[in-house]
Formats: C-alpha cells, structure tokens, sequence
C-alpha cells in the first residue's frame, strides 16, 4: 500500500498538495513570463526545476499520475529551454499552461479525495499531448537539472553496482 | 563505524512532505536524533554552527534539487573544507541518469538514493554508507 491510499498518511498528503500548489504558482509565474517574452528560455529551466520538485514528492507518496505528468512537464521544460524556434516555444508555453492547469486540478481533487473527479480529467489524453510535445525534442538530450553526457537512466540495483565499480 | 540510535543526522530537503517522509523512515529505522533544513542553503551553517559547538552531525541526508542551494553545490562546499571531508553524506534525487549518479561520485558523495524509496532501502544504504 503506498502512503497515498494509508489513511494515518493523510496529514502528508495533504502537506503534499499545500506544497504543490505553491509551487504551481510558481509554475504558472514562469510561464507567465515566457508568453510575453518566448525568447526568455531560462524560465523553461525553471520551469523544469520547480516541477521537478512537486515530481520528487509525488513519487514518494505513491502519486503516479501526478508524477508521470511533472515528469514529462520536466523534459518539456528542461529540453525546450535548448531550443530558439520562437514559433515553437510558443506552442510550448501554451501546452504547459494547460498542464500546469490541469496538475493543479489533479492536485485539488488529491487533496479533497475525490477520485472520481481525477478520472473525469481525462488525464490520459493530455499525457498523449504531452508525449508529442516531449518528441519534437528528442534530438536534444539535456532532460534535467545537471548537465550530463550519458542519458542512461539506471534502477536502483544499477547504481548500486555503478557506484561499486567507482569504489564505493 | 558502528551505527548509533542518537547519531546526530541533518535531513535536508525544500519538499516539507519529503522531509516529514524521510524523518519517519529514519525514526522506523531506529534513529532518533534528526534535524530538519529547508535548503543547502539553510543547512550549511547549521552544519557549521553544531561543528562549532563540539556537537557535529555525523550524517547528512540531502536532495539533490533545492532551489538556493542545490545537494551538489553543499556536498562540494562540505567536501572542500577539511572538517567535512569525509561526513557521510547521501544523496537523494527523483531521477537517475548515469551521469549525474557520477557527477555525485566525483564530489565525493557517500551513497545516492532515487525517489520514491522504502525505509528498507534507506536502511540498505545507511548500512552500506557506515559498514565500509
């Protein structure tokens, strides 16, 4: 059972959706800026690191819709920000937004435990927009915070025999 | 080193619902001794300040991504300084793509966590961490 569905893991949950609703308006300043100004990339990037935050704590209770969404909202933010076509950035900004609407909705009906409402979203069809956005930049490999050369994603398992291999 | 109940331990996370979450599997673990930061920011001259007064932490458990000061930057200040050299240090990140995993070796972290994770694997790294 993940602390999602633990009833005495309700005060964590409900500090979980106080937390990401600040954080959206964070989210929601960043594109706020870039739909006046689509050359100012460096919001992309934070956009990618503020909803990378909400995606870190959403995986830890068990929120998966939640944190399938942050993750592809992180890629979107981190890759576009590489990008200078302002055509497409604006076509970016206005996807994210409506992300960032419908994260705040999904994190409302969380808060409230009306799972029935988080159905209604229909959330699976966004992440399909969301996939198609995220392959217009799949020739650009910076996906996250740090800059690295190897984009292998390990499991658990493979950076423990990784970290072997380097003395650790 | 043997693993005491009262080692002092320093959680540092911007996320409240993160560090309640890895205050509650360190306690299920059997630690008692846990102090909270909301940043690397914040958590640094906390871990300057119990230094000074003969009363260091003996383990830090940070995030990678925290909005003034990032896990990286506060591991390499630490590991720059020779008080901190060798202060175990973990490190916790939502993603794992082999680069950053060496990015963090390279500084000279101690273990490196991925979210979402069980007390089980907090307690696998712990062991690996202090068992050397």
């Amino acid at each position: 059972m993940g602390l999602i569905d633990d009833p005495s893991m309700k005060e964590i949950i409900v500090e979980f959706c106080d937390e990401s609703l600040e954080l959206l308006d964070e989210l929601e300043a960043c594109l706020e800026e870039l739909e006046e100004d689509p050359t100012k990339t460096a919001k992309l990037e934070q956009f990618g690191q503020v909803i990378d935050r909400i995606m870190g704590a959403a995986k830890s209770i068990g929120a998966d819709e939640i944190a399938t969404f942050c993750d592809l909202g992180k890629a979107i933010g981190y890759k576009s920000s590489q990008i200078k076509d302002v055509a497409l950035l604006e076509v970016v900004a206005a996807i994210l937004f409506d992300a960032h609407d419908l994260l705040g909705r999904m994190v409302d009906q969380l808060k409230t435990g009306n799972d029935n409402g988080l159905k209604s979203l229909n959330t699976q069809a966004f992440v399909t927009r969301l996939k198609w956005l995220q392959d217009k930049f799949k020739n650009i490999e910076r996906s996250s915070v740090a800059y690295k050369n190897d984009k292998e994603v390990l499991d658990q398992t493979s950076i423990d025999d990784l970290m072997s291999s380097l003395g650790l | 080193m043997a693993l005491k109940a009262n080692m002092k331990i320093l959680v540092i996370d911007d996320m409240a619902t993160m560090r309640k979450i890895i205050k509650n599997m360190l306690g299920q673990i059997g630690f008692t001794n846990i102090t909270e930061a909301d940043d690397g920011a914040t958590g640094l001259p906390m871990i300057e300040k119990a230094t000074e007064i003969g009363e260091p932490y003996e383990f830090i458990v940070s995030d990678w991504n925290m909005p003034q000061l990032t896990g990286l930057d506060l591991l390499k200040k630490l590991r720059a300084t020779e008080e901190y050299k060798k202060l175990p240090f973990l490190m916790i990140t939502a993603e794992a793509e082999q680069g950053n995993v060496v990015i963090a070796v390279k500084a000279g972290v101690s273990n490196f966590i991925v979210k979402p994770f069980s007390a089980q694997v907090l307690k696998e790294k712990i062991d690996k961490i202090f068992n050397k």
